[in-house]
């Protein structure tokens, strides 16, 4: 099979997990200090909840920390971390969501731009002063009448008589850091002759100052979470912006968004492994000692006083839980399902960490490698491993996970918005299954053309395959046995991906030659082709990095082979009914009545069944 | 031949139109009928003025024929206060029931209250009918044996009960069980008015909701309102907005007659304001009808303002630039698309039509009123300042002309003065 052949070549970089070495650990550990220090003990996250802005003096200590130019190269006065380094950073930024979005906002893909496309001038006019944080940067791309579709942006650069700049019109909405920023990335309209002399408008991206004159922001907007960071609309108006603040071509706007939004996703990963493991109880030994300390604080509140260990700043579920003196506790550590919570939180935790790491690294191999499925499959992963490990914890202490008095609900709103920004997941589940199918496609074109056109042994050679598989074959593609990459104690495990990637690839050459490229419009298709995705590079992520814990004898990687186990199963039987799902005519596919349900209520646009309680007569 | 006329003339009575062709109707065999003419169709083609309209109006409910008194006609004059409602059809139908202890002509009576039913608007009142069908005695005709229910037993009452039922029926009226304890006592399980009153209860049901797109019960008797009702009822698409370019005069105003001052309301989507923007203005749209639209028993008519379709050379092809979706590609790069066993397309020949960008009701029908309404949606459309407007409005509507309908009609009914004879023979016979 062809497309094993492909999956291979990819395991060739996923296993075995990658490695940072000695030197490069200690260096992140002595940065990683400092910075941990500081958010477990100076930021409040509470307060910045409540007011909605973070306080003047946190951004300061942000800035000299050097967290606002954290990949900015060092030449140009940034810390020029790795993807790697940066992923490990963004663990702990995560600690307060406000200030991760606001950090993101600013580096992913606010000045990321620059990086990514700016000219040698414009780099070493503008990074320096966005490195230490003077100036802050935002990104200016939607618009009240456009979403996902880059040709209704409305914005207008217009070329000078002289030449010598653009005059830019219109309005972003949702621009985080709109408020505070000084330097916006905005994409704007312009007039570009083609190469047959016929005049189209393409999208050009601009590096504006607020200083340039014309540039306005509205109110901040009022959001259900993340309410620390600043979004609002930005208006420009006639704001004259020199030619060479063009960032890469004129014209190549769509190009350098494209870029920019697909090499800002992998830190979410991360960003919310460092939630979870903060949620459930961080193992990291520093952490421990400095929340221990804070719970010997006097509590004022009446019910703090009852239940001291409830009222403890930190959202740690199981110091919470089983303390003395809380009196709520005992009942709860002994309920099954409630116990099974935090098996999946550690399950989750540990799969999006995985996954974001060996994403991290294959992203800082040289050669500027294009990770951008692997980081949209990040992406989506651990936006909703997120969601549905907070609304877990919340689910776990009840009745007090509700009240404002305990982090659960502020985290629960924070959190939501990771499946919302940076692309929708329904847009990314589009990306990751478009882009892979292309990859698919150009692999399987000569097959499929014979199959096509009705080559006799092609299309023998098929049957004869399928007969085999039907008569129960086990898939071996290597991972396992003598030479395998997989630790034997995982061989479960890596048995169920290699099978899962088979019968996968068969799918997708069914589906390739069932639809061809009208693929684009079965959107329930693409999003199970998604799913199984995100599931095959979760599985390879976690045997990836099991294996490596047991051969270098990690601490608890019995823990860890366990929770790479479960989730190899979880997945692979998930998989095998998506897969079941994609078969035509299968009785597991409802997308048929799923699809006039859906269609005959956005006729009605309403609620279309009449009352229960209703009768004729 | 008369319990034919019975039939019609209960059915005539119930509905404007119905009845007419029921010479082919059957139903009991004999009935005794007071004498009354019946209704054939009658246009009010005199009343007609075809200068002022180019459309006919609805025909009016056919004006009753002056007819000789019935039987207990009296105990349905005016009141004092002239008022005809509930409370003295009532009070008629409990006169009868108070001065005629032995109920004689009972069946007679409850004829004709189902005729002046609609004159007392209670065609529609459940408890009227149940009052109605409580006049008959009880226990009296149900079938004491096989025999009685083998053979039709006390056919009159039966076919009497019926109509009953049947003019229920016609106004959506559906029993309850009142109704049918009172047929129980009246007629027994076994009878007639039973069957059809269990035939209403399954079928009314299942037939009350089939109408996908319901037209209320009560039409809004604003011809405004009429109209944004007619243009929702047409209009698939739910954010499409009703404007009233012009509201009519005051009915009581001097020139209320005038033409140029009745309503005009039109509809129009933001999908139809987008394409009429696109709209080449080198062609022409054209203002079209008027066509009609029956809600119940109310016509309304309606033009559009539709351009033709554009010939296939000209049509552009709408491309997905590369460049569309910043999240993810609009478009595969493969060689190959569906293939035929994907492929779940009908063969279906479909007539392509040209856009309509608009409709609207008006009063009149005239180009003057239509150039209103066109200058109206000028305010929401400023590239229809740009389009010529071609009004091709046809003199009809192809619907129900009276000069050319009588051709269409049923034979014209038979003179009066032999109408009078018949059912004086009707009634001799039913005496006899």
């Amino acid at each position: 099979m062809v497309l094993t052949e492909a999956t291979r070549v990819f395991w060739k970089e996923a296993f075995p997990f990658p490695e940072v070495s000695r030197d490069e650990l200690n260096e992140i550990n002595q940065f990683l200090g400092p910075v941990e220090k500081f958010f477990t003990e100076e930021v409040d996250s509470r307060k910045i909840d409540q007011e909605g802005k973070i306080p003047d003096e946190t951004l300061e200590k942000l800035k000299s920390l050097g967290l606002f130019g954290m990949q900015v190269p060092e030449e140009y006065g940034g810390l020029g971390l790795s993807n790697t380094m940066y992923a490990r950073l963004a663990e702990v930024i995560g600690l307060d969501a406000s200030i991760a979005v606001t950090l993101a906002a600013h580096q992913s893909i606010g000045l990321k731009g620059i990086i990514l496309a700016g000219s040698k001038e414009q780099k070493a006019r503008y990074l320096p002063r966005l490195a230490s944080g003077e100036h802050v940067a935002a990104f200016c791309l939607t618009e009240p009448a456009s979403g996902s579709d880059a040709a209704s942006i409305r914005t207008r650069a217009t070329l000078s008589a002289d030449k010598s700049h653009y005059v830019l019109n219109g309005s972003k909405v949702w621009v985080t850091n709109g408020g505070l920023a000084n330097v916006f990335t905005v994409f704007a309209k312009t007039e570009v002759v083609d190469s047959d002399g016929s005049v189209k408008d393409k999208i050009t991206a601009f590096i504006v100052e607020r200083d340039f004159g014309g540039v306005t922001n509205g109110k901040a907007e009022d959001k259900m979470g993340i309410r620390g960071s600043n979004t609002c609309e930005v208006h420009f108006e006639n704001t004259r912006v020199p030619v060479e603040n063009v960032l890469g071509e004129v014209g190549g706007g769509f190009k350098v968004a494209v870029n920019i939004l697909n090499s800002g996703r992998f830190s979410m990963g991360s960003v919310v492994a460092g939630m979870l493991k903060k949620l459930i109880g961080g193992n990291d030994r520093r952490v421990r000692l400095h929340e221990e300390t804070v719970q010997q604080e006097p509590q004022d509140s009446g019910r703090r006083q009852a239940c001291p260990r409830l009222g403890a700043p930190g959202p740690r579920l199981t110091l919470r839980l089983g303390g003395p003196g809380c009196p709520c506790s005992r009942s709860v550590l002994t309920v099954l399902t409630l116990q099974e919570k935090f098996a999946l939180m550690a399950q989750k935790a540990y799969v999006i960490e995985s996954m974001a790491y060996l994403t991290a690294a294959m992203l800082d191999a040289p050669g500027f490698p294009d990770c951008s499925i692997e980081a949209a499959m990040v992406k989506v992963f651990s936006s909703e491993g997120a969601w549905t490990c907070v609304s877990e914890a919340l689910q776990i202490l009840g009745g007090l996970g509700y009240m404002r008095d305990y982090p659960y609900e502020r985290l629960l709103r924070d959190s939501r918005i990771l499946l919302i920004f940076e692309g929708t997941n329904e847009i990314l589940r589009m990306y990751i299954a478009l882009t892979g199918l292309q990859h698919a496609g150009r692999i399987l074109t000569a097959r499929v053309k014979e199959l096509k056109r009705g080559n006799v042994t092609t299309i023998m050679e098929t049957v004869g395959q399928r007969l085999r598989d039907s008569l129960g074959r086990t898939v071996d593609l290597g991972l396992t046995g003598k030479l395998g990459v997989v630790h034997p104690s995982l061989a479960d495990g890596a048995h169920k991906l290699e099978e899962n990637v088979y019968y996968f690839g068969r799918s997708v050459e069914t589906l390739l030659l069932r639809f061809g490229k009208t693929i684009v419009e079965e959107q329930l298709v693409l999003k199970r082709v998604a799913n199984v995705l995100i599931n095959l590079y979760g599985m390879t992520a976690v045997l990836s990095r099991a294996s490596r814990s047991i051969r270098l004898g990690l601490r608890a990687h019995d823990h860890e082979v366990l929770l790479a186990n479960i989730f190899c199963s979880e997945a692979y039987h998930q998989n095998l009914f998506i897969l079941s799902q994609l078969d035509k005519h299968s009785p597991e596919n409802l997308d048929d009545m799923v699809k006039k349900v859906s269609q005959q209520i956005l006729e009605k646009r309403a609620y279309i069944c009449t009352h229960p309680l209703d009768r004729t007569s | 031949m008369s319990w034919a006329q019975a039939i019609l003339l209960a059915r005539g009575a119930s509905r404007g139109w119905g009845g007419i062709c029921s010479t082919a109707l059957t139903g009991a065999p004999f009935s005794q009928v007071p004498p009354q003419a019946p209704r054939g169709l009658r246009c009010s083609a005199a009343a007609h003025n075809p200068d002022s309209s180019l459309v006919p109006h609805p025909p009016e409910p056919p004006r009753r024929p002056v007819k000789a008194l019935a039987v207990h006609e009296e105990l349905f004059r005016p009141a004092l206060d002239g008022a005809r409602n509930k409370a003295n059809f009532v009070r008629a139908v409990q006169n009868f029931t108070e001065y005629n202890v032995h109920k004689r002509g009972h069946v007679d009576f409850i004829y004709l209250a189902l005729r002046k039913m609609r004159e007392y608007g209670v065609e529609r009142d459940l408890s009227v009918y149940n009052l109605l069908l409580d006049i008959f005695p009880k226990e009296v005709f149900r079938p004491r044996n096989i025999f009685h229910s083998i053979f039709l037993h006390y056919p009159r009452q039966q076919e009497c009960g019926i109509a009953v039922l049947e003019q229920m029926e016609n106004h959506g009226v559906m029993p309850n069980k009142e109704t049918e304890f009172l047929l129980l006592q009246i007629f027994g399980r076994k009878s007639y008015p039973m069957l059809k009153l269990v035939r209403m209860k399954l079928w009314f049901t299942r037939f009350k909701n089939i109408n996908p797109f319901p037209v209320p019960r009560d039409l809004p008797q604003d011809p405004v309102d009429l109209a944004s009702l007619a243009l929702r009822h047409m209009e698939p698409d739910l954010s499409a907005r009703v404007t009233t370019y012009q509201m009519p005069l005051l009915k009581d105003s001097p020139d209320a007659m005038d033409p140029t001052e009745t309503h005009i309301v039109g509809i129009q989507s933001p999908e139809q304001q987008s394409a009429l923007a696109r709209h080449d203005p080198a062609r022409p749209i054209f203002v079209e009808g008027p066509f009609s639209l029956w809600l119940r028993d109310k016509c309304v008519y309606y033009h559009i303002l539709r351009a033709d379709l554009l010939p296939p050379e000209e049509r552009e092809v709408e491309e997905i630039p590369e460049e569309w979706n910043i999240y993810y590609p609009m478009q595969l790069d493969l060689a190959y698309g569906r293939s035929s066993w994907d492929d779940y397309e009908f063969n279906i020949d479909e007539v392509e039509e040209g856009p309509v960008f608009a409709i609207c009701v008006a009063g009149a029908h005239d180009q003057a009123t239509l150039a209103k309404w066109i200058q109206g949606l000028q305010e929401t459309n400023p590239a229809l300042a740009r389009i010529p407007v071609v009004f091709r409005l046809s003199g009809s509507s192809g619907e129900l002309l009276p000069s050319s309908s009588e051709l269409e009609e049923p034979p014209p009914p038979p003179p009066e003065g032999q109408e009078e004879d018949d059912s004086q023979q009707r009634q001799q016979q039913g005496q006899s």
